[in-house]
């Protein structure tokens, strides 16, 4: 009665080897070829990054294409480009070959450090997002608390981001990026920072918001377990260049937790892979 | 195996029905609690210090070594007896004042002087803040004046009083232009500084967040930019104050009003050692007073409400 079903897509030959224990079906169609045009929120196509003209490159021919209201981690070890990817999608960084559309338009992105103002009140930071949005004046104030509720920071609204704790203020960050009200949120390893005990509880407060606003989540972590634990779908890239080498595919029919015993074999399966990966760049 | 530690010998077999009961879905209310107590968990609330303890700390200290320096002074005035003319005691000089006050001399030096040092430092400001604005946001401009402004800020700007006398006389002019020389690389620099210590990030978020370039300026790097502002202000304020003195000191006479600088020199002509001292203690008193209502308030204000305002002995 598991909870959790993988199927793996790999991404090169299709030659990983698996343990025992998950369910595994390899699939070496293209991702998502099929009525892409109709369901498509993220589009990589062919895209590659080098910084500078001689500088080393970063990703290479990277695809992908991403559902509405899909929750993909992008997973990898350090330096296998994948905040650059983010950054990409997120219009911060230009590609230098090969393009990537989102459907939606823009997307709202949060980044590992909350980034608050921190001049502004809680609710402040998130007002200010609105307003650039273009809500009126009038209907901002309630929207931003209806906000801070979502993450549980009502009673917080009237206090400077330096009166939170870091969970806080991660927290303060998603419902600032929730103001933007763009179909996709970009987050670039938004709880990497914080202690295992608040993370673990940023993690269901984001799979409850996520199922709550149907938002289309790219999440890049360095954090096997966490990917585990939050994405339907999990990318490993490799380093030096960023190339995506496998992807995981996990049917969500109940609440997953760190502790779950699938999430455990899956994190074993994916920290086997990219060992392998790392273990590329010896010599 | 005894019987009591059975308890404690895991499998993977034994842990499957805690595991399935574990994993059932933590409820809204439940999950909100949870929340709640983490952040009590990692948040302590501030303590605010009683106006009593503020007086204490921030007031006391300073008195109380302002008395000490009068009392060592008239101390060595009674031990050592030198000659009056040449080491007036506190009583003089206290005395001093107050002749200048009963005249009425006093009143109009501050006056004059007070309004002059804060009209230029206003119009500094007007003048150095878009300056400063450009000069963090152009970088060209900043590479072709930057060099200039430091060296402009390093110049006393005593140096400008002959200059300005010829090209305007003896008028207001002459001291406004001393002033700003002296104040406005002050506070352009400043900004520049403050500018520069903004972190990256909070700019990358005003790109995410939509704003344009006006919203970036006004929304984002102006008030994030706010602490070196203050700082470049402060500062500009005491060239202002100090420019004021060594214009009026040396530019007497015309259309030119009688201010604190004026009171100075004609004390020392009058050879009025007492004057002289009487007028010191003004015009420093006047820079503390300015210091104190104005400039420390406000930084505290600032400092505090981004979490950046230690107090001692904490």
């Amino acid at each position: 009665m598991s909870a959790v079903s993988v199927t793996e897509r790999d991404r090169t030959d299709g030659s990983g080897n698996r343990p025992q224990g998950i369910s595994v079906s390899t699939n070496t169609a293209p991702a998502a070829v099929v009525a892409a045009d109709v369901e498509t929120a993220i589009r990589v196509e062919g895209l590659s990054k080098r910084f500078g003209k001689a500088g080393p490159v970063v990703l290479d021919n990277i695809n992908l294409t991403i559902k509405p209201g899909e929750f993909v981690c992008l997973l990898g070890a350090s330096g296998c480009g994948k905040s650059t990817l983010l950054n990409i999608i997120a219009g911060l960084e230009h590609p230098s070959e090969g393009t990537v559309t989102v459907a939606s338009g823009k997307s709202a992105v949060m980044f590992q450090e909350s980034a608050l103002f921190p001049w502004l009140t809680a609710s402040r930071n998130v007002e200010l997002a609105l307003k650039l949005r273009g809500v009126p004046r009038g209907r901002r104030r309630g929207e931003a608390l209806e906000l801070l509720d979502l993450v549980n920071l009502a009673d917080a609204a009237n206090k400077r981001p330096h009166e939170l704790s870091g969970g806080m203020r991660q927290r303060v960050a998603l419902a600032r990026s929730l103001a933007q009200d763009r179909k996709v949120l970009l987050m670039d390893e938004p709880f990497a920072a914080l202690d295992a005990i608040t993370r673990d509880l940023l993690h269901e407060e984001l799979e409850r918001v996520w199922h709550e606003t149907g938002r289309t989540i790219v999440f890049v972590t360095h954090n096997v377990r966490e990917a585990a634990r939050l994405g339907q779908r999990v990318l490993l890239m490799s380093s030096r260049p960023g190339r995506i080498r496998n992807e995981w595919r996990i049917e969500d029919n109940g609440p997953r937790r760190i502790e779950s015993p699938e999430v455990s074999r899956l994190s074993i399966e994916i920290t086997n892979h990219l060992r392998e990966e790392i273990r590329r760049n010896a010599a | 195996m005894p019987p009591e530690t059975r308890s404690e010998t895991i499998t993977p077999g034994s842990l499957e029905p805690d595991a399935a009961s574990g994993s059932s879905v933590s409820t809204r209310a439940d999950f909100r609690t949870l929340e709640a107590g983490l952040d009590a968990l990692q948040t302590s609330p501030l303590v605010e210090k009683g106006p009593w303890r503020r007086f204490a700390d921030g007031v006391l200290p300073p008195v109380v070594l302002l008395l000490a320096l009068i009392a060592a002074w008239q101390f060595y005035i009674v031990i050592a007896k030198p000659r009056p003319d040449l080491t007036p005691g506190p009583l003089d000089v206290l005395t001093s004042i107050t002749d200048l006050w009963s005249t009425g001399h006093l009143q109009t030096a501050v006056v004059t002087s007070l309004s002059r040092g804060g009209i230029g430092f206003l119009i500094a400001v007007a003048i150095g803040t878009p300056l400063g604005l450009l000069l963090a946001e152009w970088r060209l401009l900043r590479r072709a004046l930057g060099p200039l402004l430091s060296g402009l800020q390093v110049l006393p700007s005593v140096a400008w009083v002959p200059a300005a006398i010829l090209w305007f006389g003896l008028s207001d002019a002459t001291v406004y232009f001393v002033v700003l020389m002296g104040a406005v690389p002050s506070i352009a620099n400043g900004l520049v500084a403050g500018v520069d210590q903004i972190p990256p990030q909070l700019r990358r978020v005003g790109t995410v967040l939509g704003a344009n370039r006006f919203e970036m300026a006004t929304l984002v790097v102006l008030p994030a930019a706010m602490p070196g502002y203050l700082a470049g202000l402060k500062q500009g304020w005491a060239f202002s104050w100090r420019s004021l003195m060594a214009a009026e000191i040396i530019a007497v006479g015309g259309s030119i009003g009688f201010g604190l600088g004026s009171m100075l020199q004609q004390s020392r002509e009058l050879a009025d050692l007492p004057g002289v001292l009487a007028t010191i203690l003004v015009i420093l008193f006047v820079g503390i007073l300015v210091e104190l209502v104005l400039f420390a308030p406000a930084e505290r204000r600032l400092l505090r409400r981004r979490g950046l305002y230690l107090t001692a002995g904490r």
